[in-house]
């Protein structure tokens, strides 16, 4: 029980230490290949730290839900991620739910967003909240494919027994094609839905583009500072998923001091292994049209079919 | 011994399904240059196929096929289609008979259907190229499929030679490759039609100032 809390616990503090972290570091990849030299790794907490000094202005237009939204997205986000493997395999919390509570709670976050989008009555947040409900419909078919193909291999829908099952190899040998199409998949996946360059541009305030910052535009102070953590949260779920599903080597198996802090160790350079290629990316490739994100999106559900075919393919 | 074969048809299967991303990768890109370099790209991944199943069955004539898969698809031809490009009035392909959207549903469909198809086959062909036989007819199939979806006279070549490209897969998964002097003249026959098929887009280019396919349609007596 005692272990069990202090698991919770820390891997709480992980996650919420760990976000802004990744946010910078994917700033200064893009400022360093920009040639300029950017601001520090650290800047994000500054960012936060500031912004919770700060009186948050509601406008007197908005309801309740604008006022609740940063607050049930933080705490999805953070329960979703609670149900990820990060640096131990076996999560504490992976008896209150499996692969499809993480997909809707993070969906969950998602809805109160366009509704804040929304409730504050500008035309930019309606714009945002419209987009976002497009990209969100579509991400959502790819993303549970894509881990239905990687449920299956596994045999169970609990990211804990996959992740556990695939590093310590037991019961997953079966052939990489899935594994390698279903990858593929929750990569776009992921993109799409912490808002990364191909599909939106965290790092511009361009009305015509804009789809995350178009949401959280009416926000500000400690309102904007739980929104901003909670993006960053967002991502980090994202890449724990990714690197401990497909390759969790290193990752702590039991529970004795030394395993977790290799699996700790190993955690936090995985995802900033996942943040710089991240960075890379976005600078080499030019954000899409929004009408074209449907075939970006297309491409990572057929991906995520074809995973699931492969499997079926291969054991027969 | 059998840890070995199993790891190395892994291998096999893993390098097939990186042809056919690939594939879905040139259904869903308008872009005519980056049709050719992801055509190249697939022809690499051909030729890594080629050469591990050479590896693994001990044929060495396959070794000369992939070798030839790569100066032919990776270089010569990639680079042809490249100069005919930067020839023509249009960088990208925004009108296309069947959309982006659609198309790719389509070619996941067509991937199913060659998997129904080669199901009862692939029990009674060899381990290590099990599944290959059925990623072969997919991406055959979806070549076919790029030629009719498409407008450009580029884009159809690309889809042609995507086509090419299954076949080949389709007969080293087989048959661990055709006898050598079929390859060759196969070589020799793809690297014509591609050469012809280049000129043909010039011819076009030149009437019509456009390559658009549809176009011929306009030719009457």
């Amino acid at each position: 029980m005692l272990e069990a809390t202090t698991l919770i616990v820390a891997q709480t503090t992980v996650l919420l230490a760990v976000s802004p972290f990744l946010v910078g570091l994917i700033r200064k990849v893009k400022a360093r290949l920009q040639l300029r030299r950017g601001a520090s790794i650290l800047q994000p907490y500054a960012d936060l730290a500031k912004l919770f000094k700060k009186q948050p202005v509601i406008s007197t237009t908005t309801s309740w839900i604008f006022t609740a939204t940063p607050y049930i997205v933080f705490a999805s986000t953070l329960t979703a991620g609670l149900l990820v493997p990060t640096f131990t395999s076996q999560t504490p919390m992976n008896f209150s739910g499996n692969i499809i509570a993480l997909v809707y709670l993070l969906a969950l976050g998602t809805f109160f967003l366009i509704l804040a989008g929304l409730d504050a009555g500008s035309a930019f947040g309606g714009m945002g909240g419209s987009r976002e409900a497009i990209v969100a419909s579509l991400t959502e078919p790819a993303m549970i494919l894509s881990i239905f193909a990687i449920a299956l291999t596994a045999g169970s829908t609990n990211l804990s027994t996959v992740v556990h099952k695939t590093a310590v190899l037991e019961g997953i040998m079966t052939d990489p094609s899935p594994h390698l199409m279903a990858l593929a998949a929750l990569f776009i996946v992921a993109l799409a839905e912490t808002g990364r360059v191909p599909v939106d541009n965290p790092a511009t305030h361009l009305e015509l583009t804009m789809i995350h910052e178009a949401m959280v535009l009416e926000y500000s102070g400690r309102h904007l500072a739980l929104l901003e953590w909670a993006a960053g949260l967002k991502l980090a779920v994202f890449l724990s998923l990714i690197t401990n599903v497909f390759a969790p080597w290193g990752i702590a198996t039991t529970v004795a001091p030394a395993a977790i802090g290799i699996g700790l160790l190993v955690y936090i350079i995985k995802i900033a292994v996942l943040a710089v290629l991240i960075g890379v990316l976005e600078c080499m490739f030019a954000k899409l049209r929004l009408f074209r994100v449907t075939d970006l999106l297309g491409v990572a559900f057929i991906l995520a079919l074809l995973g699931l075919l492969f499997f079926y393919i291969l054991r027969s | 011994m059998q840890v070995l074969s199993s790891i190395g048809s892994q291998l096999v299967n893993v390098c097939s399904a990186l042809l056919l991303l690939t594939c879905f990768a040139i259904v869903a890109q308008r872009r005519l240059s980056a049709c050719v370099d992801l055509f190249a790209l697939q022809s690499a991944f051909l030729v890594v196929t080629a050469a591990l199943v050479a590896y693994l069955t001990g044929n060495q004539h396959i070794y000369i096929a992939a070798a030839l898969t790569g100066v032919i698809k990776v270089i010569i031809i990639p680079r042809v289609l490249k100069k005919i490009i930067d020839r023509l009035n249009v960088k990208r392909e925004l009108v296309m008979y069947i959309n982006v959207q659609a198309g790719l549903l389509i070619c996941g469909g067509l991937v199913m259907l060659a998997f129904f198809i080669s199901q009862p086959i692939i029990p009674l062909g060899s381990l290590l190229t099990r599944d290959s036989l059925a990623i072969a007819l997919a991406i055959v199939l979806i070549g076919l499929f790029t030629m009719i979806a498409r407008q450009k006279a580029v884009t159809q070549l690309v889809g042609f030679l995507v086509m090419e490209n299954g076949l080949f897969l389709g007969a080293t998964a087989a048959t661990h490759g055709m006898p050598l002097i079929v390859e060759l003249g196969v070589f020799f026959d793809v690297l014509i039609a591609a050469l012809i098929a280049g000129i043909y887009t010039n011819r076009l280019q030149d009437a019509f100032d456009s390559v658009d396919t549809s176009r011929l349609t306009a030719l009457k007596e």
